[in-house]
């Protein structure tokens, strides 16, 4: 998981995976068609299936397949769109950051300086009361 | 012949053979010699100063200067000192988007987010009008795949242009929490501090009540548990 920008390039990367993966199960599952009155769909032997370039999966898984790639495609898609829009800082122009940078960075010297100012003040109220407590401890 | 053996054999190559000048001894000469130089020549930083003839034996702890082409290869790779994102138009890919200057008015990136949603679309469409050509007509899907390729490569260079600027915008929000936590802690300790305060002045007033009642001996015992509580209180 990295920062928003690296997510949406990995998903537009894997937008391009599912792209040959689509392609890749149609082109191996298909079903086998005749082109011409005389040709014949040959039955190939199930032991001999694996072996072959393509192995014609039934009608309704395929268009099950089919469905479900492409939903997984156009998903991806609206979750690259979402990714972009939520990119950080599209409505803060460069000058805007660099005048915010150096706001935060003032602010985080003053606030740095007062947290010192605090510890010294709390070390002064801890030994008052270890002064205190001495005094009572020897009467 | 075995040393030559032993050199094939290793995974890496072996270190350069300066590394054994860097002994505590030299290193410490060498930045006293950088601290005089710097304060003759009026610099604040020593560190930026180059010495010139510097004795042998220190010359290889002085790191050798920038190459002047801005160039360098290491292990067969071409490194440059400006590590520039390459033009789209130098890879002969075509450019679907406009020029910097055209977009993003105002400085802002809107423009950016509407190019990259539109290229996102594109991709879409171009792979569907993929696999309708590669249905009909698979010798002209070539072209197609081009295109598709253009897209992405598109896609990717408007997001690494985009870098710096996220860069920058997580640099801020490291900042601001950053900022948040300081302000947070010197609260926490003000707090306790206005606590510790506060039960002092309790005590004080108890104390010239009891001093009204007197008797030192009671007054011990009845302060025991209490200094007790102050320990605690201090830690």
């Amino acid at each position: 998981m990295g920062d928003r920008l690296t997510q949406l390039q990995d998903a537009v990367d894997q937008l391009a995976t599912q792209f040959v993966a689509s392609i890749n199960y149609i082109n191996q599952h298909h079903s086998l068609e005749t082109l011409g009155p005389r040709d014949q769909i040959v039955v190939i032997p199930k032991q001999e299936a694996d072996q072959q370039e393509v192995d014609p999966h039934p009608e309704d898984v395929f268009r099950a397949a089919q469905i479900e790639l492409a939903r997984d495609l156009i998903t991806k898609e609206q979750q690259i769109e979402l990714l972009i829009s939520i990119l950080p800082g599209l409505d803060n122009s460069e000058q805007d950051q660099e005048r915010n940078i150096r706001e935060l960075e003032e602010e985080l010297k003053v606030a740095e300086a007062q947290r010192q100012e605090a510890i010294k003040e709390r070390e002064e109220a801890l030994a008052k009361l270890d002064t205190v407590i001495r005094s009572i401890r020897r009467p | 012949m075995d040393e030559e053996h032993q050199q094939t054999a290793s995974t890496w190559p072996q270190p350069p053979s300066f590394w054994k000048d860097f002994t505590p001894d030299s290193v410490s000469r060498f930045e006293d010699l950088q601290k005089e130089t710097a304060e003759r020549l009026g610099v604040q930083d020593p560190s930026t100063i180059r010495l010139e003839n510097l004795p042998r034996e220190l010359r290889n702890l002085q790191p050798p200067p920038e190459p002047e082409d801005g160039a360098w290869r290491v292990f067969s790779d071409t490194y440059r000192l400006q590590n520039e994102l390459p033009q789209l138009d130098d890879g002969q890919i075509r450019r679907l988007f406009p020029n910097s200057e055209e977009r993003d008015q105002d400085g802002k990136h809107f423009d950016r987010a509407t190019i990259l949603k539109r290229l996102a679309k594109s991709l879409l469409l171009n792979f569907l009008e993929l696999t309708g050509l590669l249905a009909t007509n698979p010798e002209a899907a070539h072209e197609k795949i081009t295109d598709i390729r253009d897209l992405f490569i598109n896609f990717h260079h408007l997001i690494n242009e985009y870098r710096p600027h996220q860069a920058r915008e997580s640099l801020i929000s490291m900042m601001q929490s950053q900022l948040d936590r300081t302000r947070a802690e010197t609260n926490g300790i003000r707090d306790a501090k206005d606590k510790a305060e506060r039960v002092l002045e309790g005590l004080s007033s108890l104390t010239i009540q009891d001093q009204a009642h007197d008797t030192s001996l009671e007054k011990d015992d009845r302060y025991g548990p209490d200094g007790e509580a102050w320990a605690m209180l201090m830690e």
